[in-house]
């Protein structure tokens, strides 16, 4: 199958037109954002050239420890990111490797099912499937981890008074921060649930867009795209249940005290 | 007989199994060496001090001068730096978290109430534990703090600063505490209402509670005719009884 391929100048005119339009609107609305739409557009437009030219050289040489290495960076990239996002809570440096393991967990139970049994690619490293379905689910579960994170530290400070008050009942951590707990999870879940609700109704995913417009037959597409939507769900329920239990153990002392953080 | 009465009662309208017998004299909580340090700054230096059963520990003194955090810390919701606390002579650091605070209680300045109807709220404490108090458990605990049994079915978060303080209390008593710590129950209340948690807070004691409350109100030291202290830049002073 053949499909339209899209000339650098074309890239250019649409780069252009989303800077006009976007620009026009900050300055209509008095948003004063147009600095950051620029720095925006560019460094999203290199990053993705960027990672293009790193891909056609991944395909080219496929080689299970460079693959390997991009899903590290991927993982690193996503545990830093999620955990730079938290306003309030613990410093970087016990945050990071917390949403490494949340990321991560998550990551791996969505994944290696699904690239063992399911996509099941030849060899098993082969760039072309790994690295782009892993980005899609290691982004959900950074998400995820960062909404997770932000929440129940934000709660945690907020709520102290109803906390210790629980505590003082004779809660556990558990059982003290339990409210927060499901409402940080249930909104972090939310967006993925929806995105199950609506797919296809209100609009198709990037996935299944981007295999049709190459010319992937629309049912292998769609198929492709269920797994996804499945391990969005899962990697979205495991990442952020870890990230919870992390953060709670982040908050109390061993003598279930909530913490100042 | 104030304990064993008020065992009963509680046997009647509370959550669970009477606590053990004492010696009458003995020393129910107990803070030894107790220290808290925030950073370089002593807030709490090395403080010791007792309370027997049915017993009123009135602690007073001036804004800052850690009459709150030394409360925290006899509830174990503070950390110590140093030294400790001991229930009928168990370092509560020998007993799970929750057991402790099950049997020490702690009324903040302002409570908070949690979602749902009063009745939620005094069965909280033994929900946690995985009992659940008959209604009419509930209506003898509202009955303690002098509130009626209609009270049980109203929204927890629509009730007055004086009507949350009582269910408070109620929600505490619940867990059949032996100690009761009171952080300046009345501090947020008008004269007449902050009366009536006075009388409560005597009345935990008839009962056999030790009482340990803390308050910046001289005249309420006297009303409440406790052994008195003062807790001034850390240090905790015994005044003797009112």
């Amino acid at each position: 199958m053949s499909y339209v391929d899209i000339a650098p100048w074309r890239l250019l005119f649409v780069f252009v037109l989303l800077l006009l339009a976007s620009l026009l609107v900050s300055w209509r609305a008095n948003l004063g954002l147009g600095r950051q739409l620029v720095v925006g557009a560019l460094r999203g437009a290199v990053q993705l050239l960027g990672v293009g030219y790193l891909l056609v050289v991944l395909f080219r040489d496929q080689r299970p420890e460079w693959v390997l290495l991009v899903l590290l960076v991927m993982l690193g990239t996503a545990a830093w990111t999620s955990a730079r996002r938290i306003e309030s809570g613990p410093g970087r440096r016990i945050l990071v490797p917390r949403t490494l393991l949340a990321v991560g967990g998550g990551s791996a139970l969505a994944l290696i099912p699904v690239f063992a049994l399911v996509v099941a690619p030849r060899p098993w490293f082969a760039a072309r499937y790994v690295v782009p379905i892993s980005g899609m689910i290691v982004a959900n579960a950074m998400n995820v981890v960062a909404q997770v994170n932000e929440r129940i530290f934000a709660s945690a400070r907020n709520d102290r008074a109803e906390i210790e008050q629980w505590l003082a009942l004779g809660a556990t951590p558990k059982q003290a921060l339990a409210r927060q707990t499901r409402e940080a999870l249930r909104a972090s879940l939310i967006p993925t649930i929806n995105g199950l609700l609506t797919v296809g109704l209100v609009s198709l995913p990037g996935m299944m867009s981007g295999q049709i417009v190459s010319g992937t037959p629309p049912e292998s597409a769609i198929r492709y795209q269920i797994v996804i939507l499945y391990q969005l769900v899962i990697v979205a329920a495991v990442s952020g249940g870890i990230a919870a239990y992390l953060a709670r153990r982040m908050l109390f002392t061993a003598r279930d005290q909530l913490r100042n953080l | 007989m104030l304990v064993d009465s008020s065992r009963l009662q509680l046997g009647e309208h509370g959550a669970g199994p009477a606590q053990p017998a004492r010696a009458p004299d003995a020393a129910c909580l107990e803070a030894r060496g107790l220290t808290v340090r925030f950073a370089a700054r002593t807030v709490l230096d090395a403080i010791d001090f007792s309370v027997r059963a049915g017993e009123i520990a009135v602690i007073e003194g001036p804004s800052g001068g850690g009459k709150s955090t030394f409360l925290r810390a006899l509830a174990t919701l503070q950390e110590a730096t140093q030294g400790g606390v001991l229930l009928d002579g168990v370092a509560a650091t020998e007993m799970p978290s929750s057991a402790y605070r099950r049997r020490v209680a702690y009324v903040p300045q302002l409570p908070v109430m949690f979602a749902g109807m009063v009745s939620d709220n005094v069965r909280a404490g033994p929900r946690l534990g995985g009992r659940e108090l008959a209604d009419d458990q509930v209506a003898g605990l509202l009955a303690r703090v002098v509130l009626a049994p209609a009270m049980a079915t109203r929204r927890a978060h629509d009730l007055s600063g004086g009507e949350k303080q009582r269910v408070a209390i109620a929600r505490a008593l619940a867990n059949q505490p032996e100690v009761i710590l009171f952080d300046e129950p009345t501090s947020a209340l008008d004269p007449s209402a902050a009366d009536s948690i006075l009388a409560l807070v005597r009345r935990c004691a008839q009962d056999g509670c030790a009482v340990v409350i803390v308050t910046h109100v001289r005249e309420q030291a006297t009303t409440l005719a406790g052994t008195r202290y003062t807790c001034e830049a850390g240090h905790l002073h015994r005044r003797g009884a009112a």
